[in-house]
């Protein structure tokens, strides 16, 4: 495979992306990304596991640049939730909160705007460049791998899914373990003997993968924000001037280089299964921080530019990163790339190193489509910024009202039957107490997603090897796999620990106290807001009234 | 999406109330690897199975929850508590509200029992008007309409323009919604 055969190949794409018909999807798929990525309380995996139905009526290709558009879309749109809403918000935006929300309390909302969407459209290219030429050389060498090889980077995936995305490793691994489980339930593929399905026909077809996600991801959500519902106005910190005026020459002069430091930390960093974009804009964050000189410095932590210039970047970057153990291994790292696989064994499309040559066409037409979205993304967030404002501040009852009524449809037309609706509320409820103790969901929704998988290949390499387990460390390439990735494993697990002694550094520090909740009182707060806010802002200072 | 943010120390600030529910959550992942193994034991293994079988796999996977719940138990005892899920709506410091969960999910169960005999509009529009009123939104008025209004998009938009066949209840006839 030689790298002008991927340039025509990705030209072929383009003239399949840049049909009419392929375009108007795109465009649909970055729109309802961005406006899920506003939204707080529901994100792109929970979106496009809700979206499941469509793959019913759509084509392949059609569907899965919705969902890549739907992916890259919220990675647009959650940047401006925590730069302009004044409430805290997930642990993967938080770090563009901390300047980002500070710059808008300062009256520099815009320029925060328009730091972090120009570089997420320079990182989102550049990563996309880089994924166009760097996955068809991984694909390449996948496909001589065998089933031994398999099972070591699965296992590493679990280990890193299961120990990163969240914030107690063994809460993490107790997810995997629950999503393997529920996994299991239904015929065995290889004897079709039925396991754990205690005699009931509704359990011998196994647990719909995409009604545990809508479950986890919609139902539990809804309920656990409902038990806790903040209530008041939302307030949200407003933008002035035309959008043109936004970036100004300093800021440009500031931005580029974090831009481009975050895309080359963010896109290795995605691409390895290392908890996916935040650590990456974590790590953006630390290293702008300290590259900053003299009066910049001084700014992090009170609103510095290249603290939201980096991470944005970083995120995006990441974001295609994910996509080359996904497209080239079959392996997800991330909840949302786990639904993008779940679409593709919705259409019985094999993903694994196959898919680059058995599928090249709708491989190369969804590259091609990232490209067209990014640039999509750039004009929506830029000029029409203000429409994703009003979207965050629809009525937070109606939004999870609106989000249980797209799950009972998602679920109900799984196998439409009303029973399914029921397992949905059952598995919700589970959900909802994950959340309140503290147990990650994603690596459930991938242990669901990859234990079938890992559990055929780990049989398959037995049954080769006549059952013996050291089969399984002794091909070098596998014993290779499993040094290098216990590496990254233990260095990620070393920056997991890093960020969160540095998140708590940052939440000990009052400067920072109304962006990480929970360790400062709330006169603090209040107090470091009133240090750090221009008179421009003063409806948007008491964080006590929520 | 979102994933917690652990706050320094154990993150007991960010737990809420007694430790008595976090510690039946990792009894009942301890009691699931128990039922795992149990449960597993029934399963068939075919003479004819060239491979470790389809019993290896679901034991590993109940040894592993067994393990880590045990871990989790022993962690919960001493005082290590898990940090609750953060995010922009969600405000930690408020008491749970248990009722309005018991409501959303009651209205959920009628929902499931309300699809066959009246429809899919119909049955989600009272899905949306009872979650937007257990959740606090007034009035009554507004509620309904955004709930008809919502119902008849979607059921236009799946079942009639994308084939998701949603029974139509009352709508049946009408082309544009499907069937």
């Amino acid at each position: 495979m030689c790298s002008v055969d991927n340039f025509l190949l990705l030209m072929e794409g383009f003239a399949t992306a840049m049909q009419p018909m392929y375009l108007l999807f795109a465009l649909g798929g970055v729109l309802v990304g961005t406006a899920v990525g506003v939204l707080p309380g529901i994100g792109p995996a929970m979106t496009v596991a809700l979206l499941m139905p469509i793959t019913y009526s759509l084509e392949p290709t059609a569907a899965i640049i919705v969902f890549a558009g739907i992916y890259y879309g919220g990675m647009y749109g959650g940047s401006t939730t925590s730069i302009l809403l004044n409430t805290p918000g997930e642990s993967s935006s938080i770090v563009t909160a901390l300047e980002g929300n500070k710059m808008a309390k300062a009256g520099r909302g815009a320029a925060a705007l328009a730091t972090a969407a120009v570089g997420s459209f320079v990182a989102g290219t550049i990563a996309t460049v880089l994924l166009s030429f760097v996955a068809p050389y991984v694909a390449a060498f996948a496909v001589q791998i065998g089933p031994v090889e398999y099972v070591a980077l699965m296992i590493v995936a679990f280990l890193t899914v299961g120990a990163l995305l969240g914030s107690s490793v063994l809460r993490g691994l107790a997810s995997l373990g629950l999503g393997l489980f529920i996994a299991l339930v239904g015929f065995d593929a290889l004897t079709a003997q039925q396991r754990y399905t205690f005699g009931s026909p509704f359990l011998a077809d196994g647990i719909d993968v995409v009604l545990v996600a809508v479950a986890l991801f919609a139902v539990g959500e809804a309920l656990y924000v409902a038990s806790r519902l903040r209530h008041g106005p939302i307030k949200v910190i407003p933008v002035t001037g035309g959008w043109t005026s936004w970036l100004r020459k300093e800021d440009l002069r500031r931005s580029w280089k974090p831009w481009l430091r975050g895309t080359m930390i963010g896109f290795p960093v995605g691409t390895i299964p290392a908890g996916g974009a935040d650590v990456a804009t974590f790590l953006s964050y630390a290293s702008e921080r300290k590259l900053a000189k003299g009066e910049h410095k001084k700014q992090f932590g009170k609103g510095a530019i290249e603290g939201v210039a980096g991470p944005e970047a970083a995120n995006n970057a990441a974001a295609a990163g994910v996509l080359v153990p996904l497209l080239t291994l079959g392996i997800p790292t991330t909840a949302t790339a786990a639904m993008m696989l779940v679409a593709f064994q919705r259409y019985q499309i094999p993903v694994g190193p196959q898919l680059f040559e058995s599928n090249s066409t709708l491989v190369w037409a969804l590259i091609a489509s990232l490209y067209v979205g990014n640039l999509m993304l750039l004009v929506l967030n830029l000029p029409l910024v203000g429409i994703w404002v009003k979207i965050l501040q629809i009525p937070r009852p109606y939004l999870y009202a609106g989000i249980l009524v797209f799950a009972v449809l998602g679920a109900f037309s799984v196998n439409f039957t009303p029973i399914d609706v029921i397992i949905l509320l059952i598995v919700g409820i589970l959900g909802f107490f994950m959340r309140r103790y503290g147990y990650p969901i994603a690596p459930m929704v991938v242990g669901l997603i990859l234990g079938p998988i890992f559990e055929s290949q780990l049989r398959r390499s037995l049954a080769i090897s006549q059952g013996d387990p050291v089969a399984l460390v002794q091909s070098p390439v596998a014993a290779t796999i499993y040094v290098v990735l216990i590496i990254i494993f233990a260095l990620s697990l070393l920056l997991k620990r890093r960020q969160r002694q540095f998140e708590a550094m940052v939440a000990a520090n009052a400067d920072a106290s109304d962006v990480v909740r929970g360790t400062a009182t709330v006169s603090g707060s209040d107090a470091a807001v009133a240090t750090t806010a221009t008179p421009a802002d003063p409806p948007n200072r008491e964080d006590t009234g929520r | 999406m979102s994933t917690s943010v652990q706050n320094a120390g154990s993150g007991t600030a960010a737990a809420p109330g007694k430790p008595v529910g976090e510690l039946i959550f990792a009894l009942i992942i301890v009691s699931i690897g128990v039922l795992g193994f149990v449960a597993g034991a029934g399963i068939q293994t075919p003479p004819s199975a060239s491979d470790i079988g389809p019993r290896a796999f679901p034991f590993a996977v109940s040894g592993l929850l067994l393990v880590v719940g045990a871990g989790l138990v022993f962690q919960v005892l001493r005082g290590h508590r898990g940090a609750a899920d953060e995010g922009e709506d969600v405000d930690l410091d408020a008491k749970t509200d248990w009722l309005t969960v018991g409501k959303l999910a009651g209205f959920v169960l009628l929902h499931a029992f309300l699809i066959v005999p009246l429809g899919w509009p119909l049955a989600a529009a009272i899905l949306f008007f009872g979650a937007a009123w257990s959740l606090g939104a007034r009035p009554w008025w507004r509620n309904l309409v955004t709930a008809v209004v919502l119902a008849l998009v979607l059921q236009f938009v799946f079942a009639g323009l994308l084939g998701v066949s949603l029974p139509p209840g009352f709508l049946e006839g009408f082309g544009v919604f499907g069937g």
